[in-house]
């Protein structure tokens, strides 16, 4: 029985999964804060605790993410592209095209399914259609960000939202609470223009069927839903879509194990 | 690796960081050097005047200040710090200052640098946006105009005789810049991307004499070395404008990539095309520089009928020097607003496709501040084709 671990240290959030022979035996997510390595020390920990394993049990761990470099207990550093395209080609293998929608960067990227990367493409260098305006968004409204997607849905009213910079979209929607117009509104309207902005990502680097959507972006079906209708077709949503990262990277360590062997 | 070698290496180190530093000696014993920048301003021609012509760079590491009073950002930022560094005094030994129309942005800027500069010597050189017969009748007329404003800088006739002579050194000059280059065919190259921008950089900032003798050094210096410093990894073709400053290449390495061949201003597109000799000097330079330099600048009609026939007239160049030097991938770096290239992107993008080249596309400021925004997308490319 061999134990590894996937560590993805995020801009915002971390996140890490341990893998046996047999799967997943734990997962946990917390916010990245302000010591990369004391957030990676504890996730592993979590993780230990989790599968009942000690440190001694780890054969192999991959650190992905912002902050991969300060997981000094890692035996390998890879790129969030080559995790996530291993990650989502797992539990989907169907996916083509994946989008993440991570705090910092979006990214869409193209793969064969078995978790080769083809091409890829990120976002400009602010977060300008990246996941960190639902955040700004969330404060503005004092609503958490996890009920941003169900709220958007009960939108009854169009609103255009005309801006996908991070920062202005923080004074528009300040501007358009003062004229009343209804928080979910106001959400559905953001989702759209993030939709759009995502959408002329993703079409920039071409788009091939099934597309996904993961990165904890993902877990907000208003934005999902925007995406559907904008690019006229299904988007698929692996479970937890926020750890296909840290699971891609945990995959990436259990291959190496194999080829050791 | 030998004492001959570390001696060498840091001499190019030397020149690169603190460049300019030969010129302020050889000012010093009465030599006048003539600033230049772009690929196209014809060098032969300076050097024939008994002048030496010296490539002014910007920094990456200098942000920019003075010259963003004097020229609007709307100009590419690369640019924009060579001029900010032009009038910040670091290039006043210069005795004057030659631009091309190599885009937009430089034909704009000409009036802010002959205003803005303390030198007695301004030249603008007018090439061609075209590329037919008349471009070439209108440009030998062009360069003309250029021999006669040096004349009456220095004051001396430029004969015929010394403009063969300055073309005949100037080859020579890119011989032994291909020979550089053929360092880099083995697997691991013999010399990495960093050493050899860095010593066409130094190289760039010497008489042209000089830069010959550096050149050679280095040369033998790596072919003496007992051990490739470079370990194997992904080569990297990397596409683009004037990189003077190294910091892409090296991240690329650091990241456990190779770089085997360019494009760059400062790399095969300046340094690789040979004048012809034999004929009238005038007529061969302007053959070399409107035709041989190959520049996003200049509009080269659609011979082939097709998009696909034309981007492979248009960028031949690019398949040709990525099958002889095997390229595994490729970097097409853009400077934001830079105009010659950003309108080529979606073309040369669908010519990397044909050539079935993985391709990474970056645009970037001209700062040491974005390499970590880079860093992610360039683990990420070598990653996916390694």
């Amino acid at each position: 029985m061999s134990f590894v671990l996937g560590i993805d240290i995020g801009s915002a959030q971390s996140k890490g999964v341990i893998l046996g022979d047999q799967g997943s035996l734990g997962s946990f997510e917390c916010a990245s804060g302000g010591d990369f390595k004391l957030t990676a020390e504890k996730i592993r920990e979590e993780l230990l605790s989790q599968a009942e394993r000690s440190v001694d049990d780890i054969s192999r761990t991959v650190a992905t993410g912002y902050g991969s470099k300060l997981v000094i207990f890692a035996d390998e550093i890879k790129s969030d592209i080559v995790c996530l395209a291993k990650g989502v080609s797992s539990l989907l293998p169907s996916v083509r095209t994946a989008i993440d929608i991570g705090d910092l960067y979006t990214k869409v990227l193209r793969t064969d399914g078995h978790g080769n990367v083809h091409s890829f493409i990120l976002s400009g260098k602010c977060a300008g259609g990246s996941g960190r305006i639902l955040q700004v968004i969330a404060r503005v409204l004092q609503v958490k960000v996890d009920e941003i997607g169900e709220l958007s849905l009960k939108s009854k009213k169009r609103v255009e939202f005309n801006t996908g910079c991070a920062v202005f979209a923080e004074t528009e929607a300040i501007s358009r609470l003062s004229q009343e117009v209804a928080k979910e509104d106001l959400l559905a309207g953001l989702h759209r223009a993030l939709a759009a902005q995502i959408n002329s990502l993703a079409e920039r680097l071409g788009v091939e069927q099934d597309v996904a959507m993961v990165g904890g972006g993902a877990r907000d079906i208003g934005l999902i839903r925007a995406v559907k209708e904008i690019r006229g077709h299904d988007i698929l949503v692996p479970p937890h879509p926020h750890m296909i990262a840290a699971l891609g990277a945990a995959l990436i360590a259990r291959e190496s194990l194999t080829i050791q062997d | 690796m030998g004492d001959k070698q570390s001696t060498i290496s840091d001499i190019v180190k030397n020149y690169y960081n603190n460049y300019g530093l030969r010129a302020k000696e050889l000012k010093g014993e009465g030599k006048q050097f003539i600033g230049y920048v772009c690929s196209l301003v014809p060098l032969e021609i300076i050097t024939a005047s008994g002048c030496i012509p010296f490539r002014v760079r910007g920094s990456v590491y200098e942000p920019i200040t003075r010259g963003d009073t004097l020229l609007e950002t709307i100009v590419c930022p690369y640019y924009r710090s060579v001029f900010d560094l032009s009038v910040k005094g670091k290039y006043d030994f210069l005795s004057g200052m030659v631009i091309p129309h190599g885009c937009d942005s430089m034909v704009r800027s000409f009036s802010a640098w002959s205003y803005g500069l303390p030198f007695s010597y301004f030249h603008f050189v007018n090439i061609p946006s075209v590329c037919d017969e008349s471009s070439f009748e209108f440009f030998d007329s062009e360069l003309g105009a250029f021999k006669k404003s040096l004349e009456k800088f220095t004051g001396k006739a430029i004969t015929e005789e010394h403009l063969r002579q300055a073309i005949r050194v100037h080859n020579e000059n890119r011989d032994k810049v291909r020979a550089l280059y053929e360092l880099r065919k083995t697997d691991p190259p013999l010399i990495s991307g960093t050493e050899l921008t860095m010593t066409l950089t130094a190289g760039s900032s010497l008489p042209i004499e000089e830069s010959n003798d550096l050149f050679d050094q280095v040369l033998t210096g790596v072919k003496g070395r007992k051990n490739s410093l470079p370990q194997k990894g992904p080569r990297i073709f990397i596409d683009g404008a004037c990189l003077d400053n190294i910091e892409l290449i090296k991240l690329v390495e650091e990241l456990g990539g190779n770089v085997v061949a360019d494009t760059i201003c400062n790399g095969a597109r300046d340094h690789l095309p040979k004048t012809d000799v034999g004929g009238d000097s005038i007529e061969a330079l302007s053959r070399r520089y409107l035709g041989k330099v190959n520049c996003p600048k200049t509009y080269r009609a659609n011979k082939a009928g097709t998009f696909e026939g034309d981007i492979a007239n248009r960028f031949g160049d690019i398949g040709t020097y990525a099958r002889e030097f095997k390229a595994d991938g490729a970097i097409l770096y853009v400077y934001k607003y830079c105009d010659p290239f950003g309108f080529e992107v979606p073309a040369r993008k669908a010519y990397y496709h044909s050539l079935n080249l993985p391709l990474l596309h970056l645009e970037d400021i001209y700062s040491a501040g974005t390499m970590g925004q880079l860093r992610t997308r360039v683990q990420a490319f070598l990653e996916m084709i390694g």
